[in-house]
């Protein structure tokens, strides 16, 4: 019984993990229309700048702090000087953000080298419930999850910004033809996907380490979640990021680790298509 | 709401995308218009031939070896360009054909003491084909077509889950891969790596080329290229768009094999890499830089970017990648047709499909 709580537990967490990663991706999927290859390097540079402040003495919490908001503006000065250039075409605009994420990729790798780096967990020790441990800080990563989820719906569903998002998503011209400055509008959209990105980098480095791969490994896995989820609405990515992340942290319990890994992308793709709207049909957010 | 949004906005993006390129077309053809009139491919491809020609007798024994291997993966390039450059396919899986060739040959020459060329390569070819055709079957073909954002990431997950399983079974070497696979043999001669090897696959590379230039300038490549401008208007005038990118997907997948195949026996070793996104991309790379929907784009592409490769990863190890990338970037921004488009029309690429058409076309 202890032992099925804390496998629980672990494919809770696992899968609260993807969802954090996959948020921002499938907020610009879904807002932009393009896959951005360059988002597990925005992860990687999330971890990165974490592990920075750690080495120079600063609290765990500040770089933690400090990497969403240097990421989201990384973001918005990219989105301007090149992202821009590519919603006319989709598979460009995969090519163009995947040569952005090789040279953010090589860039870092330069600088930590074939290392894997580790940060301590901000919150250490384990919560015990009886006879059970559970990791504090995945725990923390779960409620994070929850609370970045809830903030994100009601920043696109209450609030003016969100209003004039989802307007250039439904009709770029007609929002501009009411005042909304477009351009700023998609600036902010990559920007505030981007910060997502940099907030999941940072709260996953104590538990994956610090590495130049890092965010390639969870590439793949982001674009098969939010395909799976359905591109077009804010719940579809996160909701596939949970069946992907859950199902990807679930299987090896029952089967050997690399037929599971492959079981799930077989399955995704299968799923996908025959529903190639998704798990939950976009009807804007 | 009948269809996801993203479809729609697919087919928007898919129209505004026409317009840029029109445009572009435009501009590029405005500054062309003295060439319009010569044929700048066939002498490039004159020289990229005599040139590789005479490589081997010009070239140290180490770089000869190089060059083999450059040819090669010019002839795996040659099958991307054959799907993203004629047909649109963005196949971000194509090392899934090469690398499970490559496993393929070098089971046979393991596990069955098969060398002998006249049964590997073919054996290597029909691997591509078969898993090309079932990929591209189940990716391509069906009630709906695919979205183009579908179809490379099915194949990106096909490659991807492809490299975890070689990594994973025991059977293909994990990790390691299969090391020292008994060289390629005809009769008692036994390919090793040199001259006669780089002639070998010279040869073979102009006779693939030959084929792919044959299939895309007949009706067949002219239907392609349209299916790569617009998929619609093609599906609308009759076409079985469907059908003809899953054959053209199959081919490039046997060509792949080929390729895979003759790298297997060329550095005596396969490895995980070989099916996975490393080599998937890089040779989107190589198709990129040199220019896409021309053939020949492709094989220039791959010398160059393996070529600045060898030269700059002594020196610059480190850096490197992050130039690749950067020039990657400058590429598609400013030359999204890739180097060869500074001595190419637009229309040679699109295709002037024999010397007839071009008198009727250009008769006042």
């Amino acid at each position: 019984m202890a032992n099925a709580f804390v496998a629980a537990f672990e494919i809770l967490s696992f899968g609260a993990i993807i969802v954090l990663i996959v948020l921002g991706l499938g907020i610009i999927a879904s807002m932009m229309g393009i896959f951005n290859f360059a988002q597990g390097e925005f992860v990687l540079l999330g971890a990165y700048i974490t592990y920075l402040a750690y080495a120079k003495g600063l609290p765990i919490w500040a770089g933690m702090l400090a990497a969403p908001v240097v990421v989201g503006a990384l973001g918005f000065v990219l989105e301007a000087l090149i992202i821009r250039r590519f919603y006319a075409a989709p598979i460009v605009a995969m090519l163009g953000t995947y040569a952005l994420g090789l040279i953010i990729r090589e860039a870092v790798r330069g600088l930590i080298g074939g290392f894997y780096l580790t940060v301590p967990e901000p919150i250490g020790g384990s919560i015990d419930i009886g006879t059970i441990h559970i990791s504090a800080w995945r725990f923390t990563i779960i409620v994070i999850t929850l609370l970045v989820m809830a903030g994100c719906y009601l920043l696109l569903s209450r609030t003016s910004f969100g209003l004039r998002m989802r307007a250039t998503l439904e009709n770029p011209s007609l929002a501009r033809a009411s005042g909304i400055s477009t351009p700023l509008m998609y600036g902010a959209t990559f920007a505030f996907g981007s910060a997502l990105a940099g907030l999941a980098g940072a709260l996953i480095v104590p538990v994956f380490s610090l590495y130049a791969d890092l965010g390639l490994r969870f590439l793949i896995q982001g674009f098969v979640a939010v395909m799976v989820g359905g591109v077009g609405s804010f719940i579809g990515p996160v909701a596939g990021a949970g069946v992907i992340g859950t199902l990807s942290a679930a299987l090896p319990w029952v089967m050997a680790p690399v037929v599971a890994d492959v079981l799930v992308f077989v399955l995704a793709i299968v799923f996908i298509k025959f529903r190639p709207q998704g798990l939950i049909a976009g009807k804007g957010v | 709401m009948p269809k996801s949004m993203s479809v729609v906005r697919e087919a928007i993006a898919g129209d505004e995308a026409d317009d840029a390129m029109v445009e572009r077309v435009a501009a590029g053809q405005a500054k062309k218009q003295v060439k319009a009139g010569r044929k700048v491919l066939p002498i490039v491809e004159g020289v990229v031939l005599v040139a590789a020609l005479l490589a081997p007798l010009v070239l140290q024994d180490y770089l000869t070896v190089f060059a083999t291997r450059v040819i090669i993966l010019a002839l795996f390039a040659l099958s991307f360009d054959l799907v993203w450059g004629y047909a649109g396919i963005m196949s971000f899986g194509q090392a899934l054909f090469f690398g499970s060739a490559g496993y393929g040959v070098a089971l046979l020459a393991r596990d069955l003491n098969i060398t002998n060329i006249l049964l590997v390569l073919p054996a290597g070819t029909l691997i591509g084909l078969t898993f090309a055709l079932l990929l591209g079957g189940f990716l391509l073909l069906g009630r709906h077509p695919s979205s183009v954002i579908f179809v490379s990431l099915g194949t990106l997950t096909g490659s991807y889950a492809a490299d975890r399983l070689a990594r994973g079974w025991y059977y293909l070497g994990g990790q390691n891969g299969i090391p020292s696979i008994a060289p390629m043999s005809i009769g008692g001669y036994e390919f090793t790596e040199g001259p006669a090897f780089y002639y070998l696959v010279l040869g073979i590379l102009v006779v693939v080329y030959l084929l792919c230039r044959f299939l895309v300038r007949s009706q067949f490549g002219l239907a392609l290229a349209g299916l790569r401008e617009n998929e619609q208007r093609i599906a609308f005038f009759g076409y079985k768009a469907q059908h003809l990118k899953a054959i053209i997907f199959a081919i490039g997948g046997a060509i792949a094999g080929l390729a895979g195949s003759l790298y297997a026996f060329h550095e005596g070793f396969v490895w995980p890499n070989m099916v996975g996104v490393v080599v998937s991309t890089q040779v989107v790379l190589y198709v990129l830089f040199g220019g896409s929907g021309t053939l020949i784009g492709a094989v220039i592409g791959t010398v160059i970017v393996e070529g600045v490769s060898f030269w700059l990863s002594d020196n610059y190890r480190d850096i490197w990648p992050i130039i690749l990338g950067l020039l990657l970037l400058l590429v598609i921004l400013f030359r999204p047709l890739g180097l060869i488009s500074f001595v190419l029309g637009e229309r040679e690429r699109v295709g002037s499909f024999g010397a007839k058409a071009r008198e009727k076309r250009d008769a006042p």
